[in-house]
């Protein structure tokens, strides 16, 4: 996708409109309406939402999504009263179950069976992720998966606009410097560490979200981090 | 759909004040906080800026400072700034810094002001005397955990019938018949409204009939006129202290001069049998030091177990004495038993804690001997009585589980007459040297146990009438009593001193004796022969040397800082420890942590007082 970006220029909000063009109405229709934040917002107003999902894999084409979890972050503030964690109701149809994959997130087929659908969660999720920038941990696997997730559930993937803290971390350890950071570094809890932010059990999606939106918070004020929504993305 | 923060949910549930709100009061809170990151350094708000909002440190340390810089408090996580500035809706009086990277979690104003109104020991945590909280804070370390102890009880509340009193002009044989037909063992002997005596069953015995005393001759011959009284609201522990240390069965009850009643040994023991108070009297009928130690080595077990009760820590300190007495004079009468009649009138004295009834679990022997003066007419051999019978005491109280003192303060070297004693408190009074009297102080804190009491009552008393004058001991003694200052509180699990430093453990004992300084400094210049620290402090207020509502509160903290220092070592003992006075701030939940370091801020604001009115920035 970047590179299709960079053949036509076109920015991701004009990807947008054009989109919406040919969205039905539902929810992605929903979603699409709202502006993406423009490149130039300062961090101070920026307005973004928190994301991380638990999966029976790590692959969007095979591996499904069983847990959404969201927190906004307004401006320098995380706001705990827009936090959710969202359950995800598995298909009696034929595929895998959670399998192996339990030992990770923790979650079991029963906990799942009283979960809500694909669309529903989707639903709540775009809803929540309106008008926002999208932010997490490594963005490639929530882009991902939200957006083969919606093909399935919608018919096609949304347009996002998104900021990885890893790669916000990735530059505040390689300003400078030559060499590739340690790999622990740049992994969430890695660097939580750095900035003595508190110990969460990981591997649930609200926990992590929030995990990730307080790292979010502790690397804007790094003196090295870009003052716009441009500066601070790929 | 699951909106429960986990993280923040559990954080909140497990630190002071929101740990005492309702599970859905907390639910709701939880979702609603918003959360904001602090670099190290970066200043949150400073004096006299408008803060709206009340923050909990989430992760890293903010410290609070004053108008002047000085450090107020230092916030660890759970820490909680802002809500005064919130609740006075005024600018704040401190300034906020982040000296670590830290997450703050904001409570929405509304939400607080909603939880303030509804919940009340939430609302207490925030409310604006600190005193008040201190108060608390003491009576909550000595309630019970298992329901109300009978000795904790009133004489009020278990005091019978109307007293049986007759006028002292009655005869011995109307007494007698007055008692035989009340069925009472003793008669109070009240003239015109007023106590003049008591005759009781033992005195009709060993008075009338063992002496073949004529029987119609006036009751007021053997009678004991005077009889020590007790207050109605004396706890019925504190009934047997007097009973066991005089050796009394009765005590009559008088309220304002007019008699109330009296208690018999009888009526209190049927309240409670199971009370380590039994074992001053088992001491007692002990006949050997072997058998004095045997019983005193079950001290520390049975006293740790009624420091769970709801004895306060004035109660177990008062046992505790008791205890010490028993043994002491019990091993003093055997060790007279083996050296025969002492060469001259004389009395055993306890000094320091032992004297003030504020002895802990491990406290070391502190005595010394006042001789009559006709002794310095004795032969050395003669006087040499005394060592002796003090190093057979010594021994006893060193098999018992009192330590040798370290700094020797022992009757086996403190053994002088009164004369000689005058002139060793004369030196200490006139040319102090400030070591000298910081060695010292432990002989002005005395109380006679045994023997010729009144020689040590006679000795403080002029001892006492020089203390006032005596303007540069008075000023050393207010030097030391300000020289250690209390801790500023605790951060992440270590204790913050003033200067910022961290410690690892917290001296109780360090704390108790700044209280105890200060109450001792104030009853000498006022020359009191008063000893114990809560009646010196009192004393203190009431000749206005301290202000009542510090008073109040520095009893309060010597009773939270005691307590806390009773439990301490009682868990150090039911551990099989040696007992000590250094906590570990890990040993402390969030509460006591709070309370002490309100305490500590008491024991400051009493030795700036006292700093003040002895200038004592004046002495090196």
């Amino acid at each position: 996708m970047a590179f299709w970006d960079a053949l036509t220029r076109r920015s991701p909000d004009d990807r947008r409109r054009k989109l919406l063009a040919r969205t039905p109405g539902g929810p992605l229709r929903a979603y699409l309406e709202h502006p993406l934040p423009d490149p130039t917002t300062p961090v101070d107003d920026l307005r973004l939402l928190a994301i991380d999902v638990e999966t029976t894999g790590l692959d969007p084409t095979v591996h499904r999504l069983l847990s959404i979890g969201f927190v906004p972050v307004n401006g320098r503030s995380i706001d705990l009263s827009g936090a959710r964690r969202l359950l995800i109701r598995q298909g009696a149809g034929p595929g895998p179950g959670v399998g192996e994959s339990a030992t990770i997130h923790g979650l079991t087929d029963d906990q799942l069976s009283v979960g809500l659908t694909l669309a529903e969660a989707l639903a709540i999720t775009l809803d929540a992720l309106a008008g926002r920038v999208l932010l997490a941990h490594y963005t490639d696997m929530e882009e991902g998966f939200l957006g083969a997730a919606c093909e399935r559930a919608f018919g096609t993937a949304p347009v996002f606009s998104s900021v990885d803290t890893m790669h916000l971390q990735y530059l505040l350890l390689t300003q400078g410097f030559d060499d590739e950071p340690p790999r622990d570094a740049l992994r969430l809890w890695g660097a939580r560490q750095r900035y003595g932010l508190p110990v969460y059990k990981a591997h649930e999606a609200l926990t992590d979200a929030l995990a990730c939106a307080e790292l979010y918070l502790a690397l804007i004020e790094e003196p090295g981090t870009g003052s716009s929504l441009a500066s601070l993305q790929r | 759909m699951d909106i429960e923060v986990r993280e923040v949910r559990d954080f909140l549930a497990t630190h002071a004040p929101w740990e005492y709100l309702p599970s859905p009061a907390l639910d709701a809170l939880a979702s609603e906080l918003a959360i904001r990151y602090y670099r190290r350094g970066t200043r949150l708000y400073g004096v006299g800026d408008p803060n709206n909002t009340v923050h909990i440190v989430r992760s890293g340390g903010v410290d609070l400072r004053d108008a002047q810089e000085q450090l107020v408090e230092r916030l660890g996580p759970g820490g909680v700034f802002g809500a005064s500035s919130v609740l006075t809706q005024t600018p704040s009086n401190l300034s906020t810094t982040a000296i670590e990277d830290s997450l703050v979690l904001i409570v929405p104003t509304p939400r607080f002001l909603q939880l303030v109104s509804e919940h009340e020991e939430f609302r207490r945590f925030f409310e604006a005397t600190s005193d008040a909280r201190l108060r608390r804070g003491a009576d909550r370390r000595s309630q019970s955990q298992t329901g109300e102890v009978t000795l904790g009880r009133t004489v009020e509340s278990f005091l019978g019938r109307e007293p049986i009193a007759a006028p002292s002009t009655v005869s011995i044989q109307q007494a007698a018949q007055i008692m035989a037909e009340h069925k009472v063992s003793a008669l109070l002997l009240v003239d015109h409204d007023r106590l003049t005596g008591i005759v009781t069953d033992r005195d009709l015995r060993s008075k009338v009939v063992a002496q073949a005393r004529p029987v119609d001759g006036s009751v007021s011959e053997v009678m004991t006129p005077d009889p020590i009284t007790i207050g109605p609201e004396a706890r019925a522990f504190e009934v047997l202290l007097d009973m066991t240390s005089r050796g009394f069965h009765h005590l009559p009850v008088v309220r304002d001069g007019k008699v109330l009643g009296l208690v018999s040994a009888g009526d209190v023991m049927r309240l409670d049998r199971a009370h380590p108070i039994y074992l001053a009297a088992d001491i007692g009928r002990q006949n050997s030091p072997e058998g004095v130690a045997e019983v005193c080595r079950r001290t520390p077990r049975l006293v740790a177990e009624y420091i769970h009760s709801d004895a306060s820590a004035r109660e177990i300190s008062r046992l505790l004495g008791s205890i010490n007495e028993s043994a002491t004079r019990r091993l003093i009468t055997l060790a007279e038993q083996e050296l025969g009649p002492a060469p001259a009138p004389w009395a055993w004295v306890v000094l320091g804690s032992q004297a003030r009834l504020e002895a802990g679990l491990g406290s070391d022997q502190d005595h010394a001997i006042i001789l009559h003066d006709s002794a310095a007419d004795l032969d050395a051999e003669q006087r040499g009585w005394w060592p002796r019978l003090a190093e057979r005491v010594v021994a006893g109280l060193e098999a018992s589980g009192y330590p040798r003192c370290d700094g020797d303060v022992m009757a086996t070297t403190w053994c002088h007459t009164t004369q000689e004693w005058q002139q060793h408190f004369a030196t200490w009074l006139n040319t102090p040297a400030s070591q000298e009297v910081l060695y010292a102080q432990i002989f002005f804190d005395m109380r006679a146990i045994h023997g010729a009491t009144d020689l040590a009552e006679h000795l403080m008393e002029v001892v006492t009438r020089a203390t006032p004058g005596a303007s540069r001991f008075l000023a050393h003694l207010a030097t030391q009593a300000v020289a250690a200052s209390p801790p500023l509180g605790f951060f992440k699990g270590f204790v913050l001193e003033r200067g910022g430093e961290h410690a690892d453990t917290l001296d109780l004992k360090s704390s108790s004796h700044a209280i105890i300084q200060i109450a001792r400094t104030h009853a000498l210049a006022l020359g009191s022969t008063e000893t114990g620290t809560e009646e010196r402090l009192r004393l203190a207020s009431a000749s206005h040397k301290i202000a009542p509502d510090l008073t109040e509160a520095l009893i309060d903290a010597s009773e939270f800082i005691n307590h806390l220092r009773l439990t301490h070592q009682a868990d150090e003992v039911s551990q099989g420890r040696k007992p000590n006075n250094r906590i570990a701030p890990k040993a402390l939940n969030a509460l006591d942590k709070r309370t002490l370091k309100e305490a500590f801020e008491v024991i400051s604001r009493a030795q700036r007082a006292l700093s003040h009115t002895y200038s004592t920035h004046l002495m090196s």
